[in-house]
């Protein structure tokens, strides 16, 4: 049997092709998606468990909502060596750590820095809570030494015992490296290197000296819940006592669930796609058996019984849908090399970057080969039922008769459709009202089809008897029209759907982005300062209009954590998005405050006192003059107040912060003129302030482009099914083709009859699966309107939406160049002859 | 064309001269016709008979333009067709000859009228509207013109190729065995309809026939064997081509 199989796989390979390049393109698009969105959450998430494995009690500051509103991290507050001594020698506290951390950098002997993104990180002694491990040397213990993660060393090829210059906040320091370090199974525990330090080295030169720590973990040796008890009294207000499985938590919520999202929704096209691909498969598997009739009639008349024919069919979709997984697998690993390749020419990265596991490799193989062989079913079933008789038929005719099961299960999947998009109350809801409306449409596509194809009589009888014939044909079997039009109408649906949905959920998320953010860079110094000199320098670079630079505390309002700012507040208004929800700006003075509303209610009222306490425990009572709406740019400042007030309470400090503007349309150099002054300090980082904005538009925009590529493909597919089609087609009607030859009809008209009809097939399926994207794509559109209050305003493409049309027709032409010379490359004489 | 023949032609709707189509090759060859030289007359209605196999179909298909010689000419009127490139025979075909096969005569998604206006609606023309309803009303199809081939009995699909071969009003007609898948009496109907086209209207046919009824409403019979005429009848009677075929068999 295995053997029959496999040479009726090599003998119609041809045929098999369609099928082949349906598998693959599904697969290699699922097994992109798994590896991509599988780099995305590890990065996103970090790995929480390796890191905060042994935690049973973190003490760290009380998360402000501004974090979750903007996006930004203010300066937090750190937990003082007094504390920190106290929580370390609570009862049933068998070990603790520190954590501190500051941006640092390599100063290489030409002069340039290097590893310039790097972390510096206080090393921790306890072994259990270090979540890094020594690989190579020994740990950092003494003034002067430091630890590099593998990465960094096998990247800036570091050797144990090397010297280097360090540039800290506290200026260049010389280092002796002693030892290589490793996160888990990974190199690094931060994205951009690790550079661990002695404690001594870590305060002077992460922490400007000061002994304190962002936050402090602790290992309990009995019950964590006593500790987490104890722990509560001896901390800092401003900070929150979380047991270790909280902790770890909110660490993953905190990172990962953006990344959850993506992955559901990279997922959700990855199905997708193989879903298309099931179709095509089950379309290609439909012909073939059409068209092998004879052949297992012949099989049948044997004594080949149903269940063996059944088990062939079947079986040549599993040879076809394990090679084709295979392909697809190699196909999607080259895929995310491409994708890789491409961002890296514009200067991005793949966040995580690609991870081979054999978890993705076995589920792109499994499940591309099981929707290959469920595909198989249907037909296999059909090749089952193939009775001897039918070798001796001239052609199997279908019957054009569509039966009443069809239409009412047609209208009531429809009708159910549009109540779950209209009337969804969650997302399953609407998911499954948009998926039972296709489902409707292919279900009713045979009626489609034939009014469709009806409708188009009078304009293709315009082309003479050959159009007029051309719709009969299709409409005579509407089933295998509407079969060969679905193929192209799944492709084009999700084309309409990508291209009209995502276009509007992009426009609305930049739109969204670009509400809460408005100056064109912010320069941020974390540990160090932006000094007058830095600004001078900044304001130097071509194209510069202004610098504003804001002074920052970390503070407590009222007790919970925040952050107060002092600057030019009406040149800061200017260039950034400073937007008050009440009061007034102007009235800001010696004594007042305004306070940044965190979006939590809790948010004071104008007129109203609070008390802002700093890290020393220095309090001030502050009258509120105006609530500033969280934006971007607030974020960064958090509460502002009148440089006088900021001054008595926190003393006169350097700026850390500051928001620059440049003249429109002068990007390029400036960017990296800013971008190269920010390199060179380690503490500095650039941001631009738009930045967000445009990231969103680039990965909307190539997930849009790669996911129309894509469903391009599974178009293209389509455009073999319809030439598929048409040629069994013709075999069918090779006396009736003859017959027409005979009484006149020259083979210009013969084949641009099968043109037309092929034409036709190819506009129902354009059509068909553009209005269907339409309607679907706005309805989603709608839907999520009502339910999240967002107003996304559709954005029809209708150029795209004409490029479309404008291809199906093309695709129709193509698909027909072939049958069409088919159609009269036979004899006139097969028309009368007995066979 | 000043040759001698060319006054012979003038009388003949179509001729073979020297046809030969042979099949396959050396050993192998089969000589479907083996030098046949024939007129057939205008206003005339030929039968042509034969054993099974002896190349009736070829030599109508040769003559009818819808295969070629190996060798030797045919013509329709005075047209050469071994001269004419695939199209030109196409467009011959459509506007100077009419066919009527045994089966499968019909496009099974037109109507029974447009089937018969199907070779003008593929020329571009218009029926004689009288012309058109006289013929209709002869075949007896008033009543099912709007009915699909699949809707009529094979009689009824019959006279629609009758119908359709007549309408153009043809210099030729073809007919290959065209009572052959119908009852006796179906048939007798169908062969006055053609006896009465050539009686009244002066057209002419060629019918390739097994039967020697059929054969009896022609007024000359033609008789193939092996690739060749062996012998001709005039005003055939059935009895008579009856005897004619055992002395054959004998
Ligand atoms: N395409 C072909 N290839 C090879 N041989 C052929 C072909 N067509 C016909 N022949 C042979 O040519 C000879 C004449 O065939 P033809 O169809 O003209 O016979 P016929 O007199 O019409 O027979 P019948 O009464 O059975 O229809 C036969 O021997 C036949 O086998
Ligand atoms: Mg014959």
């Amino acid at each position: 049997m295995i053997k029959l199989v496999l040479s009726s796989v090599r003998h119609n390979l041809g045929r098999y092709l369609a099928t082949l390049v349906a598998i693959v393109a599904g697969v290699g698009f699922y097994t992109a998606v798994s590896v991509i969105s599988d780099g995305v959450i590890d990065s996103l998430e970090g790995n929480i468990d390796d890191q905060y494995g042994n935690v049973d009690v973190a003490v760290v500051p009380d998360e402000a909502d501004v974090v979750e509103q903007t996006g930004a991290q203010p300066e937090p507050l750190k937990v003082p060596q007094a504390a920190a001594d106290q929580l370390a020698a609570l009862p049933g506290v068998d070990g603790s750590a520190g954590i501190l951390t500051a941006p640092v950098a390599f100063e290489g002997s030409d002069g340039k820095p290097f590893a310039t993104s790097a972390t510096g990180r206080l090393w921790i002694t306890d072994a259990d809570l270090n979540p890094l491990s020594v690989v190579t040397g020994d740990a950092p213990d003494a003034a002067g030494e430091v630890a590099v993660d593998q990465g960094l060393a096998d990247d800036e090829k570091l050797k144990v015992g090397a010297e280097l210059t360090l540039l800290t906040l506290a200026g260049p320091q010389q280092v002796e490296l002693v030892g290589i370090t490793e996160f888990g199974d990974s190199d690094a525990l931060d994205t951009g290197g690790t550079v661990s330090l002695s404690e001594q080295d870590a305060f002077n030169w992460l922490n400007s000296g000061k002994q304190e720590y962002e936050s402090f973990y602790l290992r309990a040796s009995g019950s964590a819940d006593d500790v987490v008890a104890a722990a509560g009294k001896a901390t800092p207000d401003g900070f929150a006592v979380e047991s270790g499985d909280e902790f770890r938590d909110d660490q993953r919520e905190a990172n990962g669930s953006f990344a959850q999202t993506l992955k559901t929704a990279l997922q959700a096209f990855a199905v997708l796609a193989l879903l298309v691909g099931g179709f095509v498969i089950f379309n290609t598997f439909s012909v073939i058996v059409a068209q092998r009739l004879r052949e297992l009639a012949v099989l049948a008349a044997i004594g080949a019984t149903p269940r063996q024919l059944k088990r062939s069919l079947r079986l040549e979709g599993l040879v076809l849908g394990l090679l084709g997984s295979v392909l697809g697998v190699v196909a999607g690993y080259l895929l995310t090399l491409a994708l890789q390749g491409i961002l890296a020419l514009t200067g991005n990265e793949l966040p995580g970057g690609i991870s081979f596991r054999s978890a993705n490799l076995v589920s792109g193989l499994f499940l591309g080969t099981v929707i290959t062989v469920l595909s198989v079913m249907i037909p296999a079933r059909r090749a089952g039922r193939t009775e001897p008789i039918e070798a001796m038929r001239a052609a199997a005719t279908e019957s054009a008769d569509l039966g009443r099961a069809r239409a009412v299960t047609a209208l009531v999947l429809a009708a159910l459709g549009l109540l779950g998009m209209l009337a969804g109350s969650g997302l399953a809801t609407i998911g499954a009202g948009a998926v039972a409306f296709v489902a409707s449409v292919f279900v009713g596509a045979p009626y489609l089809a034939r009014v469709g194809a009806r409708a188009a009589r009078p304009l293709l009888e315009r082309f003479g008897i050959e159009g007029r014939l051309a719709v009969d044909n299709s409409v005579r079997s509407p089933k295998r029209t509407a079969t060969t039009a679905n193929a192209l109408l799944i492709g084009v649906f999700l084309v309409t759907l990508v291209a009209v949905a995502g276009a509007s959920i992009r426009d609305f998320a930049i739109q969204q982005v670009n509400d809460v953010q408005s100056a064109d860079y912010v320069v941020v110094s974390q540990g160090g300062t932006i000094d007058p000199d830095f600004v001078s320098q900044l304001k130097d670079v071509k194209d510069v209009n202004d610098v504003v630079a804001f002074e920052r505390a970390p503070v407590t309002i009222d007790g919970a954590a925040a952050t107060v700012s002092a600057g030019d507040v009406a040149e800061m208004a200017k260039i950034a998005n400073l937007e008050v929800d009440k009061g007034d700006l102007a009235d800001l003075a010696d004594g007042t405050i305004a306070v940044l509303d965190t979006g939590d209610g809790k948010a004071p009222n104008v007129g109203g006192t609070v008390t802002v306490t700093d890290s020393r425990g220095k309090d001030a009572e502050l009258k509120v003059v105006a609530v500033l709406a969280p934006t971007q740019d607030t974020g960064q400042t958090g509460s502002i107040l009148d440089q006088a007030s900021f001054d008595s309470l926190v003393g006169d400090v350097a700026p850390t912060i500051a928001f620059v503007d440049v003249a429109s349309g002068a990007q390029g150099e400036t960017k990296d003129a800013i971008e190269d002054l920010a390199d060179q300090r380690p503490d500095i980082t650039a941001q631009e302030g738009n930045a967000l904005g445009q990231l969103i538009r680039t990965v909307f925009d190539f997930l849009i482009k790669a996911v129309t590529g894509l469903l391009l493909m599974s178009v293209l597919i389509a455009l073999i099914g319809i030439v598929n089609t048409m040629s069994l087609s013709i075999l069918e009607r090779r006396r009736e083709l003859g017959l027409l030859r005979i009484i006149g009809m020259t083979d210009k008209r013969v084949r641009r009859m099968v043109t037309l009809e092929s034409v036709l097939i190819a506009l129902l399926g354009t059509l068909g699966g553009m209005v269907t994207g339409l309607v679907v794509s706005l309805l989603l559109v709608l839907s999520f309107n009502r339910l999240s209050d967002a107003t996304i305003t559709p954005s029809i493409p209708w150029v795209e939406l004409v490029a479309i049309m404008v291809l199906g027709v093309l695709l129709g032409v193509l698909a027909a160049l072939l049958p069409a010379r088919r159609s009269t490359r036979m004899e006139v004489l097969d028309a009368i002859s007995a066979g | 064309m000043t040759s001698p023949t060319e006054v012979r032609t003038r009388s003949a709707a179509a001729r073979a001269i020297e046809a030969r189509k042979t099949y396959g090759e050396g050993e192998a060859a089969v000589h479907a016709l083996a030098g046949v030289t024939v007129d057939f007359p205008e206003h005339e209605f030929t039968a042509i008979m034969g054993p099974s196999g002896s190349g009736k179909s070829t030599l109508m298909q040769c003559v009818a333009g819808l295969d070629r010689l190996t060798s030797g000419a045919a013509f329709i009127g005075d047209t050469d067709i071994s001269k004419l490139n695939k199209t030109e025979l196409t467009l011959l075909r459509r506007d100077r000859l009419g066919f009527i096969f045994q089966q499968y005569n019909l496009i099974p998604s037109l109507t029974a009228r447009e089937n018969i206006l199907l070779p003008l609606t593929l020329a571009g023309t218009k029926a004689d509207q009288a012309w058109f309803d006289e013929i209709v009303r002869t075949v007896g199809l008033q009543e099912r013109l709007g009915n699909l081939p699949s809707q009529l009995s094979g009689g009824q699909q019959q006279r629609v190729a009758v119908a359709r071969a007549l309408v153009p009003k043809p210099d030729i007609i073809f007919a290959d065995e065209p009572t052959g898948a119908l009852d006796s009496r179906t048939g007798t109907e169908i062969l006055s309809f053609m006896r009465r086209a050539v009686d009244d209207t002066g057209q002419t046919i060629v019918m390739v026939t097994h039967d020697p009824h059929a054969a009896s409403y022609a007024n000359r019979v033609l008789f193939l064997a092996d690739g060749q005429i062996v012998d001709e009848m005039d005003n055939p009677t059935s009895d008579r081509v009856l005897d004619r075929m055992k002395r054959f068999e004998g």
